[in-house]
């Protein structure tokens, strides 16, 4: 009697989780967010759970979607595309809508078609290389800029600072390596700049004062280095080790408070750098609320503007699962790149094109100063 | 002809702490037979370690920068020595008479474990030694620019493996790890204490890689949990190019492959630099299998 007991109460107990379990199912809304949580670029991706997690809270706080409650599901990418490419697999397979993310060109471009062909909307929040949205993936959307603007920007800035030899320097991934070759072409176009140096440094190495050494001989008035802050970092350090004075200009890749860190205030200071403006600078109701928020939370503002663009691709996608009440990719898609028009996000009004790529927007420039703060340029 | 001397600086400077790490991959090799994967993790934890205790004791202030930068590379050693005394009754040890592939795959877990250790116990966020620790002189010598840390670091790797093979060939101790390292069995019958031999390796290995560690985070300042495979990599092939098993080749290995590193990223390409350096291993291995001072020496070490 006591064994039937038991028997008894352990099917009741079975029932009982997997009828929670199928009432989870039915209930949330699955979103995943892909980024590197370890890693050279850790600290982005830490962020972007940061933001997303608290958005999350924010949604479920006001019900939900359309009653719906949202769940969260995170990958760790590594920052490194074999890492991605897995993460990328174990999230299609968990029934997500769509995935945020994530940070770095090369990883998104690593994951792109297993999102595709699982017809998951992928909408990532860093990776500007140019040609993610030039191979008509349907599912895909970014809610940064694109490095053909970027190189634009670049050339107006090397011309401004009044640079007649440049050098380019870029790190062979597939973002950086793209905005140093579009860069070149702009450059080349215009002739009135002399590019005296085009090569690429290996990311993750500590010693680049061969490379500097190398760079001086070319002798150019000012250098433009597309890569990531990590290295940019290293090199304004030896750079200045070296004693030699020459101004860099950065990419958006440079935009992160670890570079100052990494090279010292006085090795940082007077570095230009192109980016979408800074969490501090954004001028939004929204942006200002949220920022606010996010402080209240974690004792500091983002410091990553890659982050809130986490963030504005989480919103987008929960506007369009709101305004299409369906998780269907294909309405989802349908709504992103014909009717979700000027939307308020934390970073300006958010508009995608035929591509997937964001529309308005324009990169401005920054310049480190004495205290190492990133002040904007007019 | 200024730009070349300035590049082989460059290289020699790497090149110095290439040979600081390979030197354990070579003695452990030496005498166990075992390519030691974990080494460049213990090269990571030797960073980590220093960057600790340079910033919660400040040192620096009260007995001065250079007693502080002494007194710390000691700890360090000391504390990386420890770590390998562990890291070989736990994953070494047990393994010793398995057959030789059960230790390679012993010494790749604990370098994952290492690796993520650091990551937990410190985040996975850079960081960054104190700036301005040491005095910012620079030596300009011909119109050559060396930075005085520079200097440091290449005289202290110096110093540490000529003392090392002077400690190996000159002292009884030294001589019963030689012994050791030609025959185990035959070395335990004239009475060498061979466990104690292999313990005394995995003593000096490790505090020469956290002290090389240690040199790397006071140089480039930025250190991650993730830095020690890139240079474990590299003085690994600095011990094959070199001949492995052998200290003097350890050194030179580590010393030819830093130059050539900057000499072919100054003349050929920056972004071909390791496919260079990989190419002149391949060239020399063809030529001499046993790396370059592989057999010149009878006696492994």
């Amino acid at each position: 009697m006591r064994r039937l007991g038991f028997v008894l109460s352990l099917l009741g107990c079975l029932l009982f989780v997997l009828g929670g379990m199928c009432t989870a199912r039915a209930g949330t809304i699955k979103i995943g967010l892909m980024g590197p949580m370890t890693g050279s670029w850790a600290s982005e991706g830490q962020e972007m759970k940061q933001v997303l997690d608290l958005l999350v809270e924010e949604v479920n706080a006001a019900g939900g979607i359309n009653g719906q409650k949202v769940q969260l599901v995170v990958e760790d990418d590594g920052g490194d595309p074999k890492t991605a490419a897995l993460a990328a697999q174990r999230l299609v397979t968990q029934g997500i809508v769509g995935v945020i993310g994530t940070y770095g060109s090369s990883i998104t471009e690593a994951t792109q078609n297993i999102y595709n062909e699982a017809k998951v909307i992928q909408i990532a929040n860093g990776s500007t290389a140019i040609r993610l949205t030039e191979k008509g993936l349907k599912y895909f959307f970014r809610t940064c800029p694109r490095d053909d603007e970027q190189a634009r920007v670049g050339v107006k800035a090397i011309k401004k600072l009044g640079f007649k030899k440049v050098a380019i320097l870029h790190d062979n991934t597939t973002y950086a390596k793209g905005l140093a070759e579009e860069t070149k072409h702009l450059l080349e176009k215009d002739g009135t700049v002399k590019i005296v140096f085009f090569d690429a440094l290996t990311p993750g190495e500590q010693d680049y004062t061969a490379i500097l050494t190398k760079l001086k001989s070319a002798n150019p008035d000012g250098v433009f280095f597309t890569g990531y802050y990590p290295e940019a970092g290293l090199l304004l350090r030896q750079k200045k080790e070296m004693k030699w004075n020459v101004p860099f200009i950065g990419g958006d890749a440079t935009n992160n408070p670890d570079l100052v860190k990494i090279a010292g205030v006085d090795a940082a200071a007077g570095f230009y750098f192109l980016s979408a403006p800074l969490p501090k600078d954004l001028p939004g109701k929204e942006a200002k609320a949220f920022l606010k928020k996010y402080a209240g939370k974690y004792g500091n503002p983002p410091n990553s503007i890659y982050a809130v663009l986490a963030g504005d691709g989480f919103r987008v996608l929960v506007k369009a699962i709101e305004e299409t009440k369906s998780t269907d990719p294909d309405k989802l898609a349908d709504y992103l790149h014909n009717k979700l028009k000027n939307f308020p996000g934390l970073t300006g009004t958010i508009s995608f094109n035929e591509k997937g790529d964001r529309v308005g927007e324009v990169y401005r420039i920054y310049k480190v100063n004495e205290k190492g703060e990133f002040i904007l340029q007019q | 002809m200024e730009e070349f001397l300035q590049q082989f600086i460059n290289g020699l400077t790497v090149g110095g702490i290439y040979a600081l790490i390979a030197l354990g991959y070579t003695m452990v090799y030496g005498v166990l037979k075992l390519i030691n994967f974990a080494h460049g993790d213990l090269f990571t934890i030797g960073a980590y370690l220093g960057f600790t205790l340079l910033t919660s004791f400040g040192l620096a202030d009260k007995i001065g920068p250079f007693a502080a930068i002494a007194v710390l590379a000691l700890m360090v050693m000391g504390l990386v020595a420890v770590i390998g005394i562990v890291l070989e009754r736990a994953a070494y040890r047990p393994l010793r008479n398995s057959p030789r592939l059960s230790a390679v795959v012993s010494a790749l877990g604990a370098s994952i474990f290492f690796q993520n250790a650091v990551m937990l116990i410190y985040g996975a966020r850079f960081h960054v030694y104190p700036q301005n620790l040491l005095p910012k002189i620079a030596l300009n010598v011909f119109g050559l620019y060396v930075p005085f840390v520079k200097i440091l670091v290449l005289v202290a790797s110096v110093a540490m493996m000529v003392g090392l093979y002077v400690f190996i060939q000159r002292t009884t101790i030294g001589a019963a790890i030689r012994a050791a390292a030609i025959d185990q069995g035959a070395a335990k019958l004239v009475g060498i204490d061979v466990n104690g031999v292999i313990t005394l390796v995995f003593v000096i290995g490790p505090a020469l890689g956290g002290l090389a560690g240690l040199m790397v985070g006071l140089l480039y300042g930025q250190i991650k949990f993730t830095m020690g495979w890139l240079y474990g990599l590299k003085a690994f092939t600095a011990a094959i190019l070199g001949g492995i098993g052998n200290i003097p080749g350890a050194m030179l290995g580590g010393l030819i492959l830093g130059v050539v590193e900057a000499l072919g990223s100054a003349y050929i390409s920056i972004a071909w630099k390791d496919a260079i350096a990989f190419c002149v291993l391949i060239l020399i291995l063809i030529v001499r299998p046993t790396g370059l001072l592989g057999e010149r020496v009878a006696e492994k070490v």
